[in-house]
């Protein structure tokens, strides 16, 4: 502590341990919350077509359509430890998501022809949790879905 | 540069230990104050800004040699003549290096 130089080398590392243990209180904080919660969905149309995939090959594969209800409220699973959920639900934005009639975002596409009469199609929502400091779970909602799909294959356009 | 060489940098022993206290007390105090504003807004941002500010505040308080860490000079014997304490002094310096 004898200099100028010395006495500020001495307190930016004092500083910055006291803000390592700052974060590691906040993880300590949010590390043992639940971050499952319920989401309610439902199946509106579904749809199952036998095309080729150009994209993979001339083979006609299974192509499933569906539109999908959506209700669930995510507000809980932010707290002062996440930043943000992912690229469409930062913290502070409305997380009670209540859609209707929705299309999938991706193809449905099988490798075969599994999907025309499957009977055991399950709807799931899960999400990431991205902390300032800690784990980062993958966690799935308490809620899910489950149908089937026509035994018949859709040929008219829709 | 005479001009920058007469600015006082030095602190007396006491002083030191006063400085060192004192940064240590305020950057702590606001680092508990922060964790426990963060912790009620839920705003972790806000811990690390309070904390900032109470590093910017120690750095004012205590790095600056202020008159405050001057009060108690060392009383030091006053300086012989002759040359056989000149080498004696001249090796000592040496060892401490």
């Amino acid at each position: 502590m004898h200099s100028v130089l010395q006495r500020g080398n001495s307190i930016l590392a004092y500083a910055l341990s006291v803000l390592a243990c700052l974060t590691f209180a906040c993880f300590v904080s949010t590390v043992f919350l639940n971050y499952v919660t319920d989401a309610k969905m439902n199946t509106v149309k579904v749809v199952v077509k036998n095309v080729p995939d150009y994209s993979a090959s001339r083979e006609k594969n299974d192509l499933g359509f569906l539109t999908f209800d959506l209700q669930t409220d995510l507000t809980h699973l932010f707290n002062w430890n996440v930043v943000l959920w992912d690229k469409i639900i930062i913290r502070g934005e409305k997380a009670v998501l209540d859609f209707k009639n929705m299309n999938t975002k991706y193809y449905f596409w099988d490798d075969g022809n599994g999907l025309k009469g499957n009977k055991n199609i399950t709807l799931t929502l899960s999400w990431n949790i991205i902390p300032n400091a800690g784990l980062l779970p993958n966690v799935i909602a308490s809620g899910s879905h489950s149908f089937k799909f026509p035994v018949e294959y859709t040929t008219s356009r829709m | 540069m005479d001009f920058i060489n007469k600015i006082p940098t030095h602190m007396d022993f006491e002083g030191q230990a006063r400085a060192e206290k004192l940064s240590r007390i305020i950057i702590t105090l606001f680092g508990a104050v922060g964790l426990i504003w963060g912790y009620i807004i839920q705003q972790f941002s806000q811990t690390v800004y309070i904390l900032g500010a109470g590093f910017v505040l120690a750095a004012l308080l205590t790095i600056p040699p202020w008159p405050m860490y001057r009060r108690k000079p060392l009383s030091w014997q006053p300086a012989k003549n002759g040359n056989d304490n000149q080498v004696k002094e001249g090796s000592k310096k040496g060892k401490k290096k």
